[in-house]
């Protein structure tokens, strides 16, 4: 198990965001997470990523490290990465400084080897540029390298989000929409790299996403939320005939004669 | 030319030397009068200091405004080392960085849970009580000011005329330029503009927002003490706290904003440009301030990211088109 949650809580206010989540995510798998809008998708993850602080009772444990009550960066430390839903692009920044922001937990070196100015640091920072670009250009944003990442389309914005993530090599990434907003091609297109980014560097991924067609085909499993709970839990077509699913999204079924009753005070 | 550009990126200090060889050819072939040498030294100063708010204001993002009260520290603490200890420039220079570091601490705290305007309001009164801290006290010679702090001596050769100091304040701003650009070309820097561009991210990145946060406010202040100690023992050697009012804090944002708010030669252009344009601009000392604050206005709205940013834009649009042929203007 890579990621795993116990009795996972978090209120705001009288609001039961998460409530009482159990979670569990072998190595190597693609984990999708449905569930309609403000159902604590979005929290769940700020939770595992260390954003907002879990409420007391919550155990949360990622890749042997108990991280209930760690800090977002040492969490990204142990090789957790996420993306966000409103993409948080360093607007003022170059595509490749981007990306290589994305590398700081791999950085080499230490702080007063950068103070003096070794030949080292400069070595090893035109590796890491190198190591970068080459990642811009599998995701297709080799040319764009030097522009304002505010200068890039809403597609080369998701795709650069994606990269940045990618860059410390994280062993589980976690995806919050990642092809919101995009249009039926760029989806298929996305979706391919991400498909060939986990091959290439051994990924665990959790997706959030609301477009059913790439859950479907993409997930090995997925979970549902509602209100704050967890209300199913299984491969896509288990999850697709779940009764509390269908009433999650459209509503109750109902026989007959229940309708009647209904409709009739 | 190649092989000498792939020797300047392995060891930029190079470049760095030889910036100074030039500059140290400078008051003999350039300067006419002694005059032009203080001023010189002014500009020095000015860039170590504008070079350190760079730091912290345009590429951590923190709007701190205390900054000259950090500069006033650095001066002051030159000043009564040599008043009670008698204490020459080589001690009191390291003891003054240090001793602003640890305000630059202070100063920085309240970083972690303000920011923007809330944070600027927070560091001006940080910066004002300094100066009024020194006003007010004896122990500071309060508004007499402190005078006659030695000029620094050498192996017998004694700094003691401006175009003699010159070579004392070119050092140091070679010295403090030189830090500047390796720790803004590394990681650190980016981890600065990460901070400022999107703090929430940049945890998630795994960059500790906290302590990258105070270590940013650590080194400029440092860069202010240098630059403070620098100006206390400039010839004639007097600092009084008028010398670290409000008006000088304007000015030195006037230079980081003018240079280009993080960017990496920002503060450097900015002082060079403000310092003269102070000096020209003496006899009109009624509507100075308001030059520069128009300054600041005028850079925000049509050059946002200042000199720096807009020479930068000519060439980067250049390399676009050659590369790719196609415009990219936005």
């Amino acid at each position: 198990m890579i990621l795993k949650t116990k009795q996972l809580s978090k209120s705001f206010g009288g609001l039961k965001a998460i409530n009482k989540v159990d979670f569990e995510l072998p190595k190597n798998e693609i984990r999708g997470i449905i569930g309609p809008n403000g159902s604590g998708k979005s929290t769940f993850f700020n939770l595992v990523s260390g954003i907002y602080d879990s409420d007391p009772g919550s155990y949360i444990e990622f890749d042997g490290h108990d991280i209930t009550f760690a800090p977002p960066h040492e969490i990204a430390s142990y090789g957790l990465s996420r993306t966000f839903q409103l993409l948080r692009l360093y607007q003022d920044m170059t595509v490749i400084d981007n990306v290589m922001s994305g590398y700081h937990t791999r950085v080499p070196y230490k702080f007063f080897d950068a103070v003096i100015g070794r030949k080292k640091i400069w070595d090893q920072e035109r590796a890491i540029k190198e190591e970068m670009m080459e990642l811009l250009s599998f995701v297709g944003l080799a040319d764009y390298a030097e522009l304002n990442a505010s200068e890039l389309s809403g597609g080369q914005r998701r795709l650069l989000v994606l990269a940045r993530a990618i860059a410390m090599k994280p062993k589980l990434l976690m995806l919050d929409e990642p092809a919101a907003g995009l249009s039926p091609v760029n989806v298929d297109n996305l979706m391919k790299i991400i498909m060939q980014l986990k091959e290439k560097y051994g990924l665990t991924l959790i997706i959030i996403e609301h477009i059913l067609k790439v859950v479907m085909d993409t997930c090995n499993s997925v979970t549902v939320f509602d209100h704050g709970q967890k209300i199913a839990e299984g491969t896509p077509t288990q999850v697709k005939d779940d009764n509390a699913v269908i009433e999650a999204y459209l509503g109750k079924k109902m026989d007959d004669e229940e309708m009647r009753k209904a409709l009739a005070v | 030319m190649e092989k000498f550009k792939s020797i300047i990126r392995d060891y930029p200090f190079i470049a760095f030397i030889i910036a100074f060889i030039i500059l140290a050819f400078v008051p003999s072939v350039v300067f006419t009068d002694v005059y032009q040498s203080h001023l010189a030294t002014l500009i020095f100063v000015n860039i170590v200091v504008a070079a350190g708010l760079n730091i912290v204001k345009g590429y951590c993002g923190q709007v701190t405004v205390g900054h000259v009260g950090l500069f006033a520290v650095g001066s002051y603490t030159a000043g009564t080392l040599f008043l009670y200890l008698g204490l020459g420039f080589w001690a009191t220079l390291p003891i003054a960085i240090i001793v602003t570091a640890f305000f630059g601490v202070a100063m920085g705290i309240p970083s972690f849970r303000l920011e923007g305007p809330y944070l600027a309001l927070a560091t001006l009164g940080g910066g004002e009580a300094i100066r009024l801290f020194i006003e007010n006290g004896n122990f500071f010679r309060s508004t007499f000011g402190i005078s006659d702090i030695p000029t620094p001596s050498l192996m017998g050769y004694n700094f003691d005329s401006p175009d003699r100091y010159y070579f004392i304040s070119m050092t140091i701003m070679i010295i403090a330029v030189y830090f500047s650009f390796s720790i803004l070309r590394s990681g650190v820097g980016r981890a600065f503009m990460s901070i400022r561009e999107d703090p929430i991210c940049a945890a998630a990145a795994g960059i500790n927002v906290k302590k990258y946060k105070i270590l940013a406010f650590i080194l400029s202040a440092m860069f202010a003490g240098a630059a403070g100690a620098v100006y206390a023992h400039m010839p004639p050697g007097y600092i009084h706290p008028n010398n670290y009012t409000v008006i000088e804090m304007v000015t030195f944002l006037a230079m980081v904003v003018l240079g280009g708010l993080g960017h990496i030669w920002g503060g450097i252009i900015g002082a060079i440009v403000i310092t003269i344009v102070y000096d020209l601009t003496r006899p009109l000392y009624k509507y100075q301030l308001l030059i520069f604050g128009l300054t600041i206005v005028l850079t925000i709205l049509f050059m946002p990211k200042g000199l720096g940013g807009f020479i930068d834009r000519y060439f980067l649009e250049k390399r676009f088109k050659k590369k790719t042929g196609t415009e990219k203007t936005t």
